[in-house]
Parts: C-alpha cells; sequence; structure tokens
C-alpha cells in the first residue's frame, strides 16, 4: 500500500512536470506577449522585457522559473496586477472559488440524492418520468445559458438576488443572497448527474438477489432499501463527488464570468488574455495538481471503502 | 379445450391457422434458410429505436433546425452580414402573428415621461404605470410605456422575424447561419475524435504490453491537462477559424473513445476467429479493421452520438468566452456572448440563441440515450 502510493505519487511528480513544461513553451509561443500593445514605445517595451527577463533566450526563462519553483516561488504577475506575488494573487482569490464550490456541492449532493433514490423507487411512475425529463433538461442547458437567464429573470426582472457577486469581506445577508444564483447555476449538471446515475444504479440493484434476499427473510422495503440497497448503490458515488467538484470547478470559470464573481476562473482568464506568463503558468498548474491529486484520492478512496478492489494490482488488469 | 387455447395464442400473435402447414416426417428442416428476409443487426437495432418516441421526435426536431440551418438564411431579404445601424436591437416582428399582439415589434421602456411628447411621440403606444424616482434631490416623474420600436426608429415595412442586434443584423438569418457552423464544427470534430479514438484504442489494445502501457501514461497525462486554459491558449495561438476549434476539440476530445475501444477489443482479441485470422497470415490491420472492429463498434456508435452535444456545449463555451469563430461570421456560441452583453436591454438576442441550443443539445441527448438502448437492449434502465 505504502509502496503503491509513493509511486504514485512520484508519477504524479512526472506528470506535473510534463504538463509544465508544455504549458510553458505553449504560454511562450502565444503571439503578442504582454507589450505587445503598439501603444508602448519601443525604448519603454524594452525596459519593460529588460525587467521581467523577457529579452532572454526562452531556455534561461525556463531554467530561471524551475529555480524560482523549486523554493515555491511562482514569480510576480506582469500584467493583471504588475508587480504583485501571483501566489498571494491566487491565494487571495482561491478561496471564493472553493467557497462557491463546496456551496454547489452542498445543494448538489442532497437534492440529487433525494431525486435519484425517489425516481429509483418509484420507477415508471409518473414522479420517475417527471424527474427523467428534469434530468435530461438539467444536462442539456449549458451552464452559461442557465447562468445568463438565472440573471435575467431573478435578478434583473424580478429583482429578488444582486445581479452580481456581492464583494464583501465578510459574510452578510447580501452576500449569501448573492451567491445564490451563482451557486444554482453551477448545480444543476452536478444534481442531473446525480439523480441519474443514482436511478439507474439503484434500480438495477432492487431487483437483485440480496434484495429478494433480503425482503424474505422479513426486512420491511424501507429496512431493505435503506440497509442493503442504498449501500451498495452509494459506493460508486464517492467517485462522482470528486468528479463533480472538478466539473464545478471548471464550470465556474463561465460562471464567475457572467456573475463578476472575484475567484481564481476569472482570474485565469484575465492572465490568459493579456499573455500574463506566470500568472497563467501558476493556474494552470493549480487546476491540474487539484485534478491529479483528486484522481489520487479517490483511487485510494476506492480501494478503502470497498473491499472487492485491490489497490496496486496487476498492471494489466482488464 | 387445447384448440382453443391455440387459436388464443395464434389471435395474440397476430396470425390464423393458414399461416402454417404440415411438414413430412422425413423432410428435414434444420438447414433450410428461411423465406422471410433476415434481420441483421442494425436493421435490429434501429427497430427498437423507432420504438423510442422520444428519441425519433428529437430526430424529427434536429432534421428541422438542419433543415432550417441550410435554408433559414435565405428565407427573408437581409444576408448575415448586412449591417442596418439606425435598425438596431429592434424586437421581433413577424407579419400576421403582429395582430395577435405577439412578435409585434413592441417594446416596454422606462422613460421620464417628460419626454414621451417628444422623443417618443412617433411610436407610442400606450402607458402602463406611472412612478417618480429620486434623482439629485428632485422627484423626476416616469412612466413604463409601450412604444413600437419599429415606428420609433423609422423601419415602417421592415420585418426582423427575431429582431435584430446591437448593429442592426438581421437575428433569424445570422441564428441559422451560426446554427450550420455549429453543427458543422460538431460533426467534424466528432468524426476526428472517434477517428482518432478508434485508431489509438484500437493499437494500444490489440499490440498489448508495453505498448499499451506506454499509450495508456500518454493518454492520463493529456488527460490530466485542465482542459480549459489549454484550449484557450491554442486558439489564441493558431488563431479562431473553424479548422483551430475543430482542432482545439480534438486535444482530449478522442479520450473516451479510445478508452472505449481499448476495452472492447481487449474483450475480443481473444476470440478464436482472430486466432485463425492471425494464423493464416492476415496482416494485423485487416485483422484489427475487419475481424475485430466490426464486433466492438456498437457501443462505439453510442458514444459518438454522446459527444455530439458534448462538443456543440464546448464549442459554444469557447464561443461565449469570446473565442468564437471571427465576425461578421457567427457560430450560436458568439451569438450568445454577444446577447449576453446586451442582456437587459434586448433580452431575446440572448433568448433565441438559447432556445437553439437547449433544443439540440437536449435532442442530441435523447437521440444518444435512444441509440443507447437500442444498440445496447441488456443495459436499458
Amino acid at each position: 500500500m505504502f509502496k503503491y502510493i509513493t509511486q504514485r505519487i512520484l508519477l504524479m511528480i512526472l506528470t506535473l512536470f510534463i504538463i509544465l513544461v508544455m504549458t510553458y513553451f505553449l504560454v511562450q509561443s502565444v503571439p503578442g506577449g504582454p507589450f505587445a500593445d503598439p501603444t508602448i514605445k519601443p525604448a519603454v517595451r524594452a525596459v519593460l522585457n529588460r525587467r521581467y527577463h523577457l529579452d532572454q533566450p526562452i531556455w534561461m526563462q525556463f531554467l530561471q522559473y524551475l529555480k524560482g519553483l523549486s523554493h515555491l516561488d511562482f514569480g510576480v504577475s506582469i500584467k493583471v496586477q504588475p508587480q504583485a506575488d501571483v501566489f498571494k494573487m491566487i491565494a487571495a482569490r482561491f478561496p471564493v472559488t472553493i467557497q462557491l464550490n463546496l456551496l454547489s456541492n452542498l445543494v448538489i449532493l442532497p437534492v440529487g440524492f433525494i431525486l435519484g433514490i425517489l425516481a429509483a423507487l418509484k420507477k415508471n411512475s409518473i414522479v420517475d418520468h417527471s424527474i427523467q425529463i428534469m434530468v435530461v433538461v438539467f444536462i442539456s442547458v449549458p451552464s452559461f445559458v442557465l447562468a445568463a437567464l438565472l440573471q435575467y429573470i431573478f435578478a434583473y426582472k424580478l429583482g429578488w438576488f444582486p445581479i452580481t457577486f456581492s464583494t464583501a469581506r465578510h459574510m452578510n445577508l447580501e452576500k449569501l443572497l448573492s451567491m445564490v444564483l451563482p451557486v444554482l447555476a453551477l448545480s444543476f449538471g452536478g444534481i442531473a448527474y446525480i439523480a441519474r446515475y443514482l436511478r439507474d444504479e439503484l434500480s438495477e440493484v432492487l431487483n437483485s438477489d440480496f434484495m429478494l434476499l433480503a425482503r424474505a427473510k422479513g426486512l420491511t422495503m424501507r429496512q431493505a432499501v435503506v440497509r442493503h440497497a442504498l449501500r451498495n448503490a452509494l459506493f460508486p458515488l464517492v467517485g462522482m463527488i470528486l468528479g463533480i467538484f472538478i466539473t464545478v470547478l471548471s464550470g465556474s470559470i463561465v460562471v464567475e464570468n457572467v456573475f463578476a464573481i472575484p475567484g481564481t476562473g476569472r482570474l485565469s482568464l484575465a492572465a490568459i488574455s493579456s499573455n500574463d506568463y506566470p500568472l497563467v503558468m501558476a493556474n494552470v498548474l493549480l487546476y491540474t495538481a487539484i485534478g491529479l491529486f483528486a484522481r489520487l484520492i479517490l483511487d485510494l478512496a476506492y480501494g478503502l471503502i470497498d473491499p472487492r478492489v485491490t489497490v496496486g494490482g496487476g498492471k494489466n488488469a482488464e | 379445450m387445447p384448440n382453443n387455447n391455440l387459436d388464443d395464442y395464434l389471435k395474440a400473435a397476430n396470425l390464423s391457422r393458414e399461416d402454417f402447414a404440415f411438414v413430412e416426417a422425413g423432410q428435414i428442416q434444420a438447414d433450410r434458410i428461411p423465406d422471410t428476409p433476415p434481420i441483421g443487426f442494425f436493421r435490429d437495432a434501429m427497430r427498437r429505436f423507432g420504438r423510442n418516441k422520444a428519441s425519433v421526435l428529437s430526430l424529427a426536431v434536429v432534421v428541422l433546425i438542419a433543415f432550417f440551418a441550410i435554408v433559414g438564411p435565405f428565407m427573408d431579404s437581409f444576408t448575415y452580414r448586412q449591417q442596418n445601424v439606425k435598425w438596431d436591437k429592434l424586437p421581433p416582428r413577424v407579419p400576421y402573428l403582429e395582430k395577435l399582439g405577439i412578435f409585434n415589434g413592441t417594446a416596454v421602456l422606462t422613460v421620464q415621461k417628460a419626454n414621451i411628447e417628444t422623443d417618443y411621440k412617433i411610436g407610442y403606444i400606450k402607458t402602463i404605470r406611472e412612478h417618480n424616482i429620486k434623482a439629485n434631490g428632485l422627484d423626476v416623474p416616469m412612466a413604463d410605456i409601450v412604444v413600437d420600436m419599429y415606428k420609433l426608429k423609422g423601419a415602417d415595412d421592415v420585418y426582423f422575424w427575431l429582431g435584430s442586434d446591437g448593429l442592426g443584423r438581421d437575428l433569424w438569418t445570422r441564428l441559422w447561419r451560426g446554427a450550420r457552423i455549429s453543427l458543422a464544427m460538431a460533426f467534424l470534430a466528432v468524426f476526428l475524435n472517434a477517428l482518432i479514438g478508434v485508431i489509438y484504442g484500437a493499437i494500444s489494445a490489440y499490440y498489448g504490453k508495453n505498448t499499451d502501457l506506454f499509450m495508456q501514461r500518454v493518454i492520463e497525462i493529456i488527460g490530466s491537462i485542465p482542459l480549459l486554459p489549454l484550449l484557450i491558449l491554442f486558439i489564441i495561438k493558431f488563431g479562431t477559424g473553424i479548422v483551430p476549434i475543430v482542432l482545439a476539440l480534438c486535444i482530449t476530445g478522442w479520450i473516451g473513445m479510445a478508452n472505449l475501444i481499448r476495452s472492447q477489443f481487449y474483450r475480443y482479441k481473444g476470440r478464436e476467429y482472430v486466432l485463425a485470422a492471425q494464423t493464416m497470415g492476415v496482416r494485423d490491420r485487416r485483422v484489427i479493421f475487419r475481424h475485430i472492429l466490426p464486433n466492438a463498434i456498437g457501443p462505439a456508435i453510442t458514444q459518438t452520438a454522446i459527444s455530439i452535444p458534448e462538443f456543440i456545449m464546448a464549442e459554444s463555451m469557447l464561443a461565449y468566452l469570446g473565442l468564437g469563430i471571427q465576425a461578421p461570421e457567427a457560430s450560436v456560441g458568439v451569438l450568445l456572448s454577444e446577447g449576453q452583453q446586451v442582456l437587459f436591454s434586448a433580452p431575446h438576442l440572448l433568448l433565441f440563441p438559447a432556445i437553439i441550443i437547449s433544443l439540440l443539445m437536449l435532442c442530441f441527448n435523447l437521440i444518444s440515450g435512444g441509440l443507447r438502448d437500442a444498440f445496447d437492449p441488456a443495459q436499458r434502465g
């Protein structure tokens, strides 16, 4: 087990490094550069380029960047917030994104659960059909369309919620209200995925032999469902939760833009569109690291929850 | 009594006694080919698909949208790039429907009451509500009025069926032209990704061992790059034409198909007929594509159908972030992004593209659900 984890972490670092190299050269090869604005005088541009070492050959810059990285120095922002420490910039915005993400998960999980279980228990009834329709609609309407429609109807027309995200430092009613619409926009897709998955899985489990046995030995339907069916249907859900976390994270890049939320998603967009090299790199590394880490936790979690899964098994297990 | 029973069965199966004939005792029936035409795998799947009403309806809607995407831009007198800056942001107006009170080119404006007689005299229809707002300490009387925007902007005989955008371009024409481009890009991306995925997955699984291990590591690395930043960088580097956007969608889009085909190949590559072919010296390429692939293709078709809405969504998401196809062309995503910017003053510019993209997504999802059930009845939920 320990050997497996070390192996995985080493592999993860290797993957991260390969992506780092690829992204670095891709970012640098984007035409323009941070100071391509024609209104900047050539002399000024030369000074600026020298200050950020942009006049050196690209592999020199890369080595310097790696050297900085080795003691967790991600460099300074060039364009978005000149001279600001990239690490601090991300540290200031990341909590906002995570906060929204966790809130969305708090909405997604219980609602998705209830809908999925309801649909499975009342399979082929009117309840099931209406939940099925809702699921297809939620999966089909893109999150940014939903975000815009929610913003138009509930914020602009009805005035129930603020149009943009409140930037108040501490949690208050106004801030909470301003979070409702973004959280909803981020949640619909996840709700649909969980509900659809749980319905399919649970209705299969309900027809299995051990459910028949449970009923035969005298458990009521409720007891049998809660003690036997749910436990079996729930375990693959652990994987979905992490998947949803990642999906919401990338979905928030767009939703943050619609509601003017100061999170990392909006920051990455600003960084990319202004060729702010260090900031782009740091953002890509952040998202990649989260993705890789989530996958590791997921694999380990499977081994812990389900004894049938052996962690670190044969390479060509099929 | 038993005869009655037989009649009941026959009735239930829509048959009669005349459909049956006696057979001689010595006659061998086993190896005779039945007279009825054989129903192959695809015919059978299509029959099952045809029974799924939601999928068939969705298919009809997609065909309808595709039809309009082809002929829609020619149905009125505007072109997709013709600007009439004076006639900007006009609401929808359709002949005949306008008499029913919908799509009649009117809009509700909140204006200063004093200005009704001067600025809005031409198109003024009626006042809905009067109220005061405070500005600089003074009470300013305001009014919500219904205005015929077409009269107001001097476009009496003009009909923008779905309204016009910020530059006075016709939304009807642009929307269908956009749908055409969105669909074309999605299908191109789906085709390329399916092709790459099938070849990659087939090679990876067929040769197995170290080849497989290496190819799986490559997938792992590509799959763990965060997609959106990568797409954005790619498009900034290579420009925003149809080809770069489709290629960008091909960076990671094939991974799902590759994994699927790989697991399918692992299932079939050990079968006797594969061994037989290999023993007889059939070349690898032929074994992969002629012997194994046709058996493994069922789930791949479903996977392809599922990925169509995903690519439509991905393309419109990119367009929405300002990385769509270049003006004056427009995809549905570009129209959505333009509509978002004027959401509060001209909601129709977001609404109609949103309806089209949601319909497309919905229908493709239902179609792929129907295909899944048709090709893999065992999995039906």
